[in-house]
């Protein structure tokens, strides 16, 4: 029931802000209280269920379509329960983040909690048809989020993330029909381990499953849609779409996929790997030659999320776990550097590197924040990132030595360009006379970035905070896949 | 298992529609300056239609009279729910149309007949009773399409209409007359004894050629030509009407005649509905990419989603039986709260592209409803368009059948092929500025109001599916 309420929240609170008056300033405190609510519920079910988030009060199974045995079915589990507060966390965030939402607030933070329902259903969803159903009411919101608030681009980039997620998710429902029609159920619970099904059906259903999952990771081949969307984005959007959004797509494949087809996965799995490194190398690489600040970022976050499909693939404690993980502290560093990105882009009118430099002089705050940033996507001991990446190529490196011993080239690739980038952008001298005058990161904006700063920290330096909760959800995972 | 003495109720829906069509005929005649008692009277007629037939259903009524040509149950009950609920909304739409020189009461009146072929159709069970139904249901609806004396498209659209429609009913009535020939009796239950697995030549001429009309009716491609002269010229109303309330009653009928009918014969009609299928999907959905005119768009989407109810006929096989049947039912549905709805905000916007135009910031709560039947024509969850393809790839997948499963692929593949023209009018509506002071037309309360209610539908289908799948899968063909 108290996930179903959370859930429920964003949508009342949309409805809520839409009769608001046309007032900024209330507009602004009252998507800011509607936001606090999940968190707060997600805290309270933190600290209440975290040991045993099996519990009954969180779980509900309610039918829906009798005669396809489609049933209203959520409750949450170690694998989903980051993500889920995660995304409470975020979207609090994005409201904060919003500065540069100029016009048509309101409906701004309507439409971004209907995001928020889509979002937090997917990580709570316990049936493949609701999965799907969430999954698929997040793609009209980032749309209009992207084609209405976006920059000059933005109309192409939006048209071309929905076609392209579209696509992607459509084929999905497919495999899941085609799975659940074997199986007899769309429970995930029933269909855990396969649901009866025969190694061949597995495969044939898993391939679907994992196109759609894959396109929106996305997993490198399949990107395209990915970098114009982030770069036409306000920053408040980009918080949402970098660090939730490609986690409904790693998210599906580690409480999906991997679980519920472990044999007709099985088959794809090293390839997944290279996939994985694929996306570390190529994010790395690419990320290098950007010249714009917010492609660097976007890039560099394709790159570390090649470690979750690396982990992921990995079929052991550690690697899954890794994954697990990394989709949170992934959520924690992207947004971060995309915020610290915007705030730099309105301070000084551009987001171009060769332009800017020495802004830590005159904005030690946001300088010092985008530093810690670019050393926890570097993978910097002590810091959340380092704890998930770690874990994810050991993993990785278990099954697939190859792959595992490239990955960990990518580190050393990621610490290059973040470094220069670190270099070219706030130190050294002040590129330019105008920016003698820039003001650093004000109350609102570090309020924006702080909490992810000290998540960051904490996670690194405590990690079993979050480890402890979804231990037993991997164990279950290793288990359906018969692994150790 | 029927009511004694039951025939007058089981009329009861035709005969509230014959006896409102003649008061709304007549008092249109006498008062044809007070166009609101008119349209009220027309509104009340298809309320009344609807109430009868769930009374019907209800109480559970059932049987067949009239020697077996005519029956009563559940699945064409279903069916009389949707024509008269399109009806109504069809009739506020039209209640303060322009178009009008003081022969508003003849236009509401041949709604009215409409409704009353389309509801005596999806009981007929007797193949000469069922074309003639089909032709009191077609009939009017080519006046209907030429209505509006104001526009010379109205006209062009209606003779196109009315030339193809009348040949589509001589190729139908051919394919009646041959399966007579074959069978000796035009009860459908006389025809299934008759059409065994291996047919005649002149048998499968004569399902082609009944298949072939009923494609021209329901605009499947390839006989779907007239379709976006009809709708573009006709007036909105009528178009938004057409496209859903007849059109659901012919695939109903068609579904009866396949399967009580010729149900050993599945093997040689499932074929040619796959094929006409993925025809219509494509065909549909391409030439929806190249217009520029929303109401041309929309007819070319109507023959894509034919294409998708069609791709429901193909599943009708093996396994997939039941669900197949369901997922024609539930499409339907899905269908007519939709497109009616799409139409109907045409009626209040524009029929060109740019009249969308920032529409968001003229008239917030009709962008929103586009958007919502946008969203679920393409079908996204939770709207009421997304349902109907859920069923469809089930029954697809549940078939078994290799030439299904390519027809499922063509249904994917052609979901995504239709966000471009439909997200084309979202964008415009919210990403564009207005061109114009106003774009949206005042309008009457009475439209706007249907607007409103469809979209709530539309966006809520995810509740009314609980009723709607208990009745689909209960309603007793099969």
């Amino acid at each position: 029931m108290i996930t179903t309420i959370t859930i429920l929240i964003p949508l009342l609170g949309a409805i809520l802000i839409l009769l608001l008056p046309d007032e900024a300033r209330l507009v602004r405190y009252a998507a800011l209280g509607v936001s606090a609510m999940p968190l707060l519920l997600a805290t309270y079910i933190y600290f209440a269920f975290g040991d045993n988030l099996d519990a009954a009060a969180l779980s509900q199974d309610v039918t829906w379509i009798e005669s396809l045995n489609v049933g209203y079915r959520v409750g949450l589990d170690g694998l989903g329960f980051g993500m889920f507060y995660l995304t409470a966390l975020l979207t609090l965030i994005a409201v904060v983040a919003s500065w540069d939402v100029g016009v048509n607030l309101k409906q701004y933070f309507a439409i971004l909690f209907v995001a928020e329902l889509g979002m937090l259903g997917v990580f709570a969803a316990q049936d493949l048809i609701m999965f799907y159903v969430f999954f698929e009411i997040t793609l009209i919101p980032m749309y209009l989020l992207v084609g209405i608030w976006g920059d000059e681009n933005r109309r192409q980039a939006a048209i071309r993330f929905f076609i392209y997620t579209f696509l992607g998710s459509t084929v999905m429902l497919a495999g899941f029909l085609a799975f659940g029609i074997l199986a007899g159920s769309y429970s995930m619970e029933a269909l855990n381990a396969g649901g009866g099904l025969s190694r061949t059906a597995q495969i044939a259903v898993a391939a679907p499953i994992l196109f759609g999952l894959l396109i929106k990771v996305p997993a490198v081949p399949l990107h395209g849609w990915l970098l114009a969307v982030y770069v036409s984005s306000p920053t408040s959007t980009n918080v949402v779409l970098s660090g939730i959004l490609p986690k409904l797509g790693t998210y599906g494949l580690i409480r999906i996929a991997i679980p519920l087809l472990p044999e007709g996965v099985e088959p794809f799995l090293p390839y997944l790997a290279i996939l994985g490194v694929v996306n570390v190398l190529y994010g790395s690489f690419v990320a290098f030659l950007q010249p714009d600040l917010k492609a660097l970022v976007a890039y560099s976050s394709i790159g570390t999320l090649g470690f979750i499909l690396l982990g992921a693939a990995s079929g052991n404690a550690v690697g899954l776990n890794g994954a697990v993980f990394q989709q949170v502290s992934h959520g924690l560093y992207s947004a971060l550097l995309f915020i610290l990105v915007g705030v730099i882009a309105t301070r000084t009118g551009t987001r171009r590197i060769s332009e800017l430099g020495g802004l830590a002089a005159r904005m030690p705050w946001a300088g010092g924040l985008l530093a810690l940033g670019a050393l926890a996507a570097m993978g910097l001991p002590g810091l959340a990132v380092f704890v998930s990446e770690f874990m994810s190529i050991m993993g990785g490196y278990e099954a697939f030595p190859v792959q595992g011993v490239l990955a960990a080239l990518g580190i050393i690739l990621s610490a290059m360009y973040l470094l220069y980038m670190l270099a070219r952008v706030i130190f050294g001298p002040i590129e330019r006379p105008a920016y003698e005058g820039v003001r650093d990161a004000g109350p609102v904006e570090m309020a924006a970035v702080v909490p992810l700063a000290v998540l960051l920290l904490v996670l690194g330096i405590f990690p079993a905070l979050l480890v402890n909760v979804q231990q037993p959800a991997v164990e279950a995972v290793l288990s359906a896949i018969g692994g150790s | 298992m029927a009511v004694t003495g039951g025939t007058f109720l089981a009329l009861l829906p035709e005969l509230v529609a014959t006896g409102f069509l003649i008061v709304v005929l007549m008092v249109g005649v006498f008062a044809d300056r007070s166009m609101g008692l008119v349209a009220s009277l027309a509104a009340l007629g298809s309320l009344a239609v609807f109430g009868s037939v769930a009374v019907l259903l209800i109480i559970g009524f059932s049987g067949s009279f009239f020697g077996g040509g005519f029956v009563v149950d559940s699945f064409a009950l279903y069916f009389k729910l949707i024509v008269a609920g399109s009806a109504f909304f069809a009739i506020l739409a039209a209640a303060r149309w322009s178009g009008y020189t003081g022969d508003a009461g003849e236009y509401l009146a041949l709604i009215l007949a409409v409704v009353l072929g389309s509801i005596l159709l999806v009981s007929m069970r007797d193949l000469f009773g069922l074309f003639l139904a089909i032709e009191l249901a077609t009939i009017p609806s080519y006046a209907m399409v030429a209505f509006d004396r104001s526009r010379r498209e109205s006209a062009e659209g209606g003779m196109k209409y009315l030339i193809t429609g009348v040949i589509a009913s001589s190729v139908l009535l051919y394919g009646i007359v041959l399966i007579y020939g074959v069978s000796g009796s035009a009860e459908l239950a006389d025809v299934a004894r008759t059409f065994s697995a291996d047919l005649t030549p002149v048998a499968v001429l004569g399902l082609v050629l009944l298949v072939s009309g009923f494609a021209f009716k329901v605009s499947a491609a390839p006989f779907h030509f007239w379709t976006p002269d009809a709708y573009q010229g006709a007036p909105t109303s009528a178009a938004a009407f057409l496209s859903v309330a007849p059109k659901a009653a012919f695939f109903a009928i068609l579904l009866r005649v396949l399967l009580e009918g010729m149900p050993e014969a599945a093997p040689t009609w499932t074929a040619v509905m796959a094929f006409l299928a993925i025809l219509s999907m494509f065909v549909g959905n391409l030439f929806a990419l190249r217009q520029r005119n929303v109401r041309r768009m929309l007819a070319y989407s109507s023959v894509a989603h034919s294409g998708y109810i069609l791709a429901a006929f193909a599943a009708l096989q093996g396994q997939a039986l039941q669900t197949a049947f369901e997922a024609i039912l539930i499409y339907s549905a899905a269908y007519a709260v939709m497109n009616l709805g799409a139409f109907l905000v045409v009626d209040l916007v524009g029929e060109e592209t740019k009249s969308f135009n920032g529409l968001i910031k003229t008239s917030p709560a009709v962008a929103l409803s586009m958007l919502v039947f946008m969203a679920s024509l393409v079908g996204i969850p939770p709207l009421s368009g997304f349902f109907g393809k859920l069923w469809i790839i089930i029954a697809g997948v549940q078939s078994g059948s290799l030439e299904v499963y390519v027809v499922v692929g063509a249904v994917v593949l052609n979901s995504v092929l239709s966000v471009p023209y439909y997200f084309g009018i979202v964008r415009n509506m919210l990403f564009e500025e207005p061109t114009g002071p106003v774009t949206a037309k005042d309008g009457s309360g009475a439209l706007r109001f249907s607007v409103y209610a469809l979209a709530l539908a539309t966006a809520l289908f995810g509740l009314l599916i609980i009723p709607l799948s208990t009745l689909a899968r209960t309603s007793g063909l099969l």
